[in-house]
């Protein structure tokens, strides 16, 4: 897939949107930002449901919107779940879901019996729209997007009306789908905890701009924009179960560079796992102290260096491997320790957060 | 309780008018309906005025500017005369046309609001599973908006049937053609005979009560269940 | 009340007459009563139901009566003479009622609703007319010509002008030629609305509207002759509701004096006495 290239600018009465992006063909971007930041209005101007005066819009190298074209999105080989499921009350369950199937033309990617059995949809395959709780119908309404065979899944807050206990619920299947699926998908959110596990990308936005765009760990590791998913920056380090302390209840998860020791939730040996660090957690040494409560001590290189928000303190940006782990100093401490960058210094790391 | 041949014909004749009629609404009203529902240009207002129109404008008024209109001198008798066919007023077909402006915002706006009901929504996701305008027109709103299409049709329905003002005017009484049950009614009591007049008043009561009442339990019935 | 109206002591006497008088005496005595008083005089009122075609004569009628009575309030209603007797009989409030039909005024006095024995006023005439072709020139056999394709009468059910009409059609051995091409207007009024705009291309309408400006501006008419129909004899009641109405008898004199002879005779509307073959052909 050759990725999607979006520039789009909208003026409205008391909001602007104005961006201009590129956003790979493969695995999930999540699309960030707080309320009113035009996330929405994006994905909208992506499906064709809005239209941007002079928009320019090319997926997978088929132009979708330009100067001389506009492709409606009918005809846009698109899924598209909406916030709030908004399924057709007239019909079943299996008659939404076929409702697409009918009209999408190609090979299914993913079969219709396959889709079921992914979401867990099967037995309410015969009830109307109405009799489901509000999990039940996102489910059948990201079964229904899929059914129609979409080279590009949209998601617009597919959990935001729902409550913790169906988040949680549904988070599963989201991630199921992330690893089955090799389908692209733009998943606009507002929940830190939705980006941290199961984004591969990020576009971060605010007042209708586009404020940061990559790789996630990349971006989330920045200094020079620190985006806060949720109450501080942190960085994120994709890793694989590799041990298990079972008397001590620990596990440890490594990356190509190291490994970080966490609370053992169960999971195998060998399954990928993605931890969060947040900055707070992360302090800096010249050398490995002795005695210390502290398991987690990696050497690592210092690569950025950056002011944080209050002028005592400054974000440090250290490469440990593969992964980037970002420290909170205080200026003076930083100083005390000579830290400057390509400097070889030794991170501790108090609390790791496993995601899942 | 005998009725006439005379009254047996008018109230055929009715039956016959309001059918036509409806069926005639429901195929201009509903494009117009759904334009109003969905538009966005100044030009709602204006249109919806004219629509509404019929609601306000005294009927006896309504039917002598039509028969003004459909005479040799007015814009539509011009137009038959250059089409070839037969003048309008005193046919069952010039009925037709003027119960159709008549009867115009008795089907559209039930059926503009039902269309408000449905909402954009809807038609998003429809587009969002490639289905094209017309076809979600026809698959997601006509069904949404199904309550609406009855209780537009009924309206328009009893509303011809109950056509006076406008027929007078313009249909010149003829037995079989223009004589609706309304003005056989109105011509007992003015030749005095009242008691043609309660028992025709009477089967054309009990007629739409049942129409109505027909309507309305459909309405609450089918929500009880699934 | 406030302080001020009380401190007024003749309205305040007014005003508690009224409530006094509306709350001890029978309503409608009372609610007329009320009337007298807001009008401050007992002032004279005339509720008059006229048939359609009286339009133009009765008007002048009316002016010349209020001219020779200051202070009196005529109201007239036109409308058809058969609602009228209707309406009457389940209590309108008319004090006068010119029929076009003696008949009705006929079956109210029997009835009891009359105070007067009925007077007629006129004998009604037919005429054809029409306002796209030239009736003048025109015989009842003429409506047999293929290029007229509407003839309006009024409905003979019920309209007397349209009965006259179904019997001059039928005595002169026209019915069955001309009666497809018939439709019909509800009433006599109506019925020249049908001619007036074209829609019939000849109508057999009263002398009387035939001869109203409105019309006469638009074409002329042929008188059709009396002996080929019953005669419409139209007459009038003062009703019994105006019993003791000094105005409604004030105006029945009226009616038979000089000056309304003489408007009745401009628009038609002739007695058997004086001459009515004045104006047009007849024969």
């Amino acid at each position: 897939m050759a990725g999607i290239e979006a520039r789009f600018r909208l003026d409205w009465d008391g909001f602007t949107l104005d961006v201009d992006l590129t956003l790979p063909g493969r695995g999930v971007t999540a699309i960030f930002g707080p309320s009113g930041s035009g996330k929405t209005t994006l994905l909208r101007c992506i499906a064709g449901l809005e239209r941007a005066p002079q928009g320019l819009l090319t997926v997978n190298d088929e132009v979708w919107q330009s100067a001389d074209r506009w492709l409606p999105t009918h005809k846009r080989p698109l899924g598209y779940v909406f916030q709030e499921a908004s399924l057709f009350p007239h019909l079943t369950v299996l008659g939404n879901l076929r409702y697409g199937m009918k009209r999408s033309t190609g090979t299914q990617q993913v079969s219709l019996d396959q889709t079921i059995e992914l979401l867990g949809i099967r037995p309410l395959l015969n009830r109307k729209p109405d009799l489901l709780s509000g999990g039940e119908r996102q489910r059948v309404s990201i079964a229904r997007a899929l059914a129609v065979n979409p080279s590009l899944l949209l998601m617009d807050e597919p959990l935001a009306a729902l409550d913790l206990k169906r988040k949680q619920e549904i988070l599963p299947y989201l991630e199921r789908l992330h690893d089955e699926l090799k389908i692209p998908v733009l998943y606009v959110t507002h929940s830190p905890d939705e980006v941290a596990r199961l984004a591969d990308d990020i576009v971060a936005m605010e007042g209708g701009r586009v404020m940061a765009n990559g790789p996630l760990a990349q971006t989330l590791a920045r200094l020079d924009l620190p985006i806060r998913l949720g109450e501080d920056v942190g960085a994120v380090v994709d890793a694989t179960v590799g041990m298990i302390d079972e008397p001590w209840h620990l596990a440890r998860v490594d990356f190509p560079g190291g490994s970080l020791w966490t609370q053992d939730h169960g999971f195998p040996i060998g399954r990928k796992i993605r931890v969060r660090v947040l900055a707070r957690d992360v302090s800096l040494a010249r050398e490995p102290l002795g005695d210390t409560s502290i398991q987690n001590v990696l050497r690592g290189r210092v690569d950025a260096i950056a002011a944080d928000e209050h002028p005592a303190l400054t974000l440090v940006r250290v490469r440990v491997g593969d992964a980037l782990l970002v420290a909170r100093l205080t200026k003076r401490a930083a100083a005390g320790l000579d830290v400057a960058l390509g400097k070889d210094v030794w991170v501790q790391v108090k609390t790791v957060a496993l995601l899942d | 309780m005998p009725l006439s041949s005379g009254d047996l014909q008018a109230i055929w004749l009715t039956v016959r008018l309001a059918s036509v009629v409806t069926i005639i609404l429901l195929l201009i009203g509903t494009p117009i309906a759904w334009w109003l529902a969905r538009t966005r240009t100044w030009w709602k207002g204006p249109v919806a005025a004219v629509v509404g129109l019929p609601l306000v404008l005294p009927p006896s008024v309504l039917g002598f500017y039509l028969l003004l209109a459909m005479g040799p001198n007015g814009p539509v008798g011009h137009l038959t005369q250059l089409l070839g066919i037969a003048s309008l007023p005193f046919t069952f077909w010039g009925l037709v046309v003027a119960s159709v402006f008549y009867s115009l915002p008795f089907m559209v706006q039930p059926l503009q609001t039902a269309f408000e009901a449905v909402g954009d929504r809807p038609l998003e996701v429809a587009a969002a599973l490639r289905a094209s305008p017309l076809d979600a027109f026809f698959t997601v709103a006509v069904p949404l908006a199904l309550p609406g299409f009855l209780a537009a049709s009924t309206l328009t329905f009893a509303h011809t049937v109950g056509e006076f003002g406008v027929v007078l005017m313009i249909g010149g009484n003829l037995p079989g053609v223009t004589r609706v049950a309304s003005v056989q009614i109105y011509d007992h009591v003015q030749a005095l005979e009242y008691t043609q007049a309660h028992e025709l008043a009477a089967v054309m009561l009990a007629f739409s009560f049942c129409v109505l009442l027909a309507l309305y339990t459909w309405r609450s019935g089918p929500k009880k269940g699934a | 009340m406030n302080a001020r109206r009380l401190a007024e002591p003749r309205r305040f006497l007014s005003a508690a007459a009224t409530m006094m008088l509306l709350f001890t005496q029978p309503r409608h005595v009372a609610a007329r009563d009320l009337g007298n008083i807001l009008l401050e005089k007992g002032a004279e009122k005339l509720s008059i139901a006229a048939a359609a075609d009286l339009k133009f004569a009765m008007d002048q009628i009316v002016t010349s009566f209020k001219d020779a009575n200051p202070g009196a309030e005529v109201d007239v209603i036109y409308g058809s003479s058969g609602n009228f007797n209707a309406q009457i009989q389940e209590g309108a409030p008319y004090d006068l009622f010119f029929s076009a039909d003696i008949a009705f005024p006929r079956e109210l006095a029997k009835n009891g609703f009359a105070s007067t024995e009925v007077r007629p006023y006129a004998l009604g005439r037919i005429v054809l007319w029409s306002a796209i072709a030239d009736a003048t020139r025109m015989t009842l056999a003429s409506l047999t010509d293929p290029k007229i394709t509407h003839i309006a009468i009024a409905n003979p059910k019920h309209a007397p002008y349209g009965k006259r009409a179904e019997e001059a059609l039928r005595a002169s051995g026209l019915w069955e030629k001309v009666e497809s091409k018939l439709v019909y207007g509800e009433n006599i009024a109506q019925t020249a609305q049908l001619v007036q705009t074209g829609n019939a291309q000849v109508g057999i309408i009263a002398l009387a509207l035939a001869l109203n400006p409105e019309l006469a501006g638009k074409g002329g008419y042929w008188l059709i002759p009396d002996n080929l129909h019953e005669p419409l004899e139209q007459g009038y009641i003062i009703t019994k509701r105006a019993t003791d109405n000094a105005l409604a008898k004030r105006f029945a004199e009226h009616m038979s004096g000089k000056s309304a002879r003489t408007v009745m005779t401009k628009y038609g509307f002739v007695l058997p006495s004086e001459s009515a073959d004045k104006q047009g052909d007849s024969d």
